[in-house]
């Protein structure tokens, strides 16, 4: 009873400041107006901008980057990979990451994923999965792989989620064909093209790692 | 009769020329004779420095000079494993680290980025994976039968003979370096040359290569211009390639010098035999 009051008080309340403000509330999805989960006891909240009038500025509202290099990527870099939008890269980080079954890859070079990053992001930059890094194994490894007689056994290794700075970036590309290209499964890998200029354009929240 | 003195003659200046000259081509396929050089060292037992400052090793270890038992010649299985290695591993075993500075440095930019991300990647699934060049831990039978002997504070005699024994049985493989002569296992090499990692690991200096090694049998060659001088040293009785290297050089990883300078008559580091004669190369 106690609580049904004070849920009432609340949607009142936020009714009330909505319409003071003139505002309309932008959620996730109907219904959904946050996305909560945890990742190794780091507890991570995905939401979007509020203000309705908000738009694009910068680097992100730019259209025509010169191609090349600045060229338009395919939704599947490689055969087999599944691509995927922003609902599905929050389903993954609730359902995959949060338990520690999938990992959610920024392919961004380091000095780029320190500007900004998903919630609960990994930086794997795509040279870094290139077979001329000698600590590729090692990153295989970490991302799930075993060691075995024959090699590297991914029978057991993560899902993964790969994003880069946008439809126009080849680095997510890149990052899912050194995978492949390493003997990851590409059953395990997905493609989110958009990356951070389509998540940044829906207003979804990003951190600073 | 003034032939016969004419040709014993000639004979004897082809002779003597052969034996001036000689030095100068020995490193192509020199007939290897014992007889023919009269050198002798007086204990082979004295080949190396004492071996001091065991203790540093392990409270428990005391190392002294190895007793060379001089059991008849068997083949004992070995290894192209490097002594550098399994004195460092031995001495990882024992909870020394000889390894360099294994942090990753601004040297290599691709350790530095693969230790971020594995660090990104390890706080998001509380795993822990590193990479690039590890601490060194005893792999090899033989380095795990020194560690557990030294741990135990077995002396020499008894490693000796244990590792002996092991390799002969072929249950270890050593390096072939530490294979005498007699195809016996020189211990005492080994155990020196983890005694000198030890030294050096904890601040001490490399050994100085000896001045006046022992064995050492020195041709000069007069040329027309200049006078060279070669060094040579006769295989004796429970020598290795290792215990030879730092009668010379001061460092049992030196005997690639003396092994490539001898490769025509040397097939292989374990291959040594008793009056074996070997080119000496300078430092």
């Amino acid at each position: 009873m106690t609580t049904r009051v004070r849920i009432g008080t609340a949607t009142v309340l936020a009714a009330i400041v909505a319409t003071s403000s003139g505002a309309q509330e932008v959620q996730i999805t109907d219904g959904q107006m946050v996305a909560s989960f945890t990742i190794n006891d780091t507890e991570f909240n995905i939401a979007r901008v509020q203000d309705n009038t908000a738009t694009l500025t910068g680097e992100f509202a730019q259209t025509s980057r010169p191609c090349p290099d600045f060229c338009i990527q395919p939704m599947v870099p490689a055969a087999g990979v599944t691509p995927v939008g922003e609902l599905e890269v929050i389903q993954f980080l609730q359902d995959d990451v949060a338990n520690n079954t999938g990992l959610l890859i920024n392919a961004r070079l380091p000095d780029g994923f320190a500007k900004g990053a998903l919630p609960g992001a990994v930086n794997v930059p795509f040279a870094a999965l290139n077979a001329d890094n000698p600590y590729q194994a090692e990153i295989l490894q970490a991302l799930g792989a075993k060691t075995s007689e024959t090699g590297l056994d991914f029978a057991n290794a993560r899902a993964l989620l790969v994003y880069g700075n946008g439809p126009w970036d080849a680095q997510s590309s890149r990052a899912v064909r050194s995978l492949i290209d390493a003997g990851y499964p590409a059953n395990l890998i997905q493609n989110y093209r958009g990356g951070l200029e389509d998540w940044l354009h829906l207003g979804l929240f990003t951190v600073l790692p | 009769m003034i032939r016969s003195v004419v040709a014993l003659f000639v004979f004897s200046v082809l002779l003597c020329g052969y034996i001036v000259l000689r030095p100068a081509d020995v490193a192509p396929a020199q007939p290897v004779g014992a007889d023919d050089l009269a050198v002798t060292r007086a204990q082979t037992d004295t080949i190396l420095a004492p071996v001091t400052k065991t203790a540093e090793l392990t409270n428990a270890a005391v190392i002294q000079a190895p007793q060379r038992t001089t059991a008849p010649g068997a083949l004992v299985a070995t290894t192209d494993a490097g002594m550098d290695s399994t004195a460092a591993n031995v001495l990882a075993g024992l909870g020394l680290n000889t390894a360099q500075d294994t942090s990753p440095t601004g040297a290599d930019p691709m350790l530095e980025m693969t230790t971020g991300i594995l660090s990104g990647i390890g706080a998001l699934t509380g795993e822990t994976i590193t990479a690039g060049p590890q601490t060194p831990e005893p792999e090899s039978d033989l380095e795990l039968l020194v560690v557990k002997a030294l741990q135990e504070g077995k002396n020499d005699a008894y490693i000796d003979a244990m590792v002996n024994e092991a390799a002969n049985a072929g249950t270890i493989r050593v390096p072939k370096i530490l294979v005498t002569s007699e195809g016996h296992v020189d211990t005492h090499v080994l155990l020196t040359s983890i005694v000198t990692k030890a030294k050096i690991a904890a601040g001490g200096e490399a050994p100085a290569v000896p001045e006046r090694p022992e064995g050492v049998e020195v041709r000069v060659v007069q040329r027309a211009t200049e006078s060279q001088q070669y060094r040579f040293y006769t295989v004796k009785r429970g020598d290795s390639l290792g215990a030879i290297a730092v009668n010379f050089f001061g460092n049992v990883d030196k005997y690639k010098l003396i092994y490539d300078a001898n490769r025509s008559t040397l097939s292989s580091p374990n291959e040594l035999r008793i009056g074996q004669r070997l080119n000496i190369p300078d430092v």
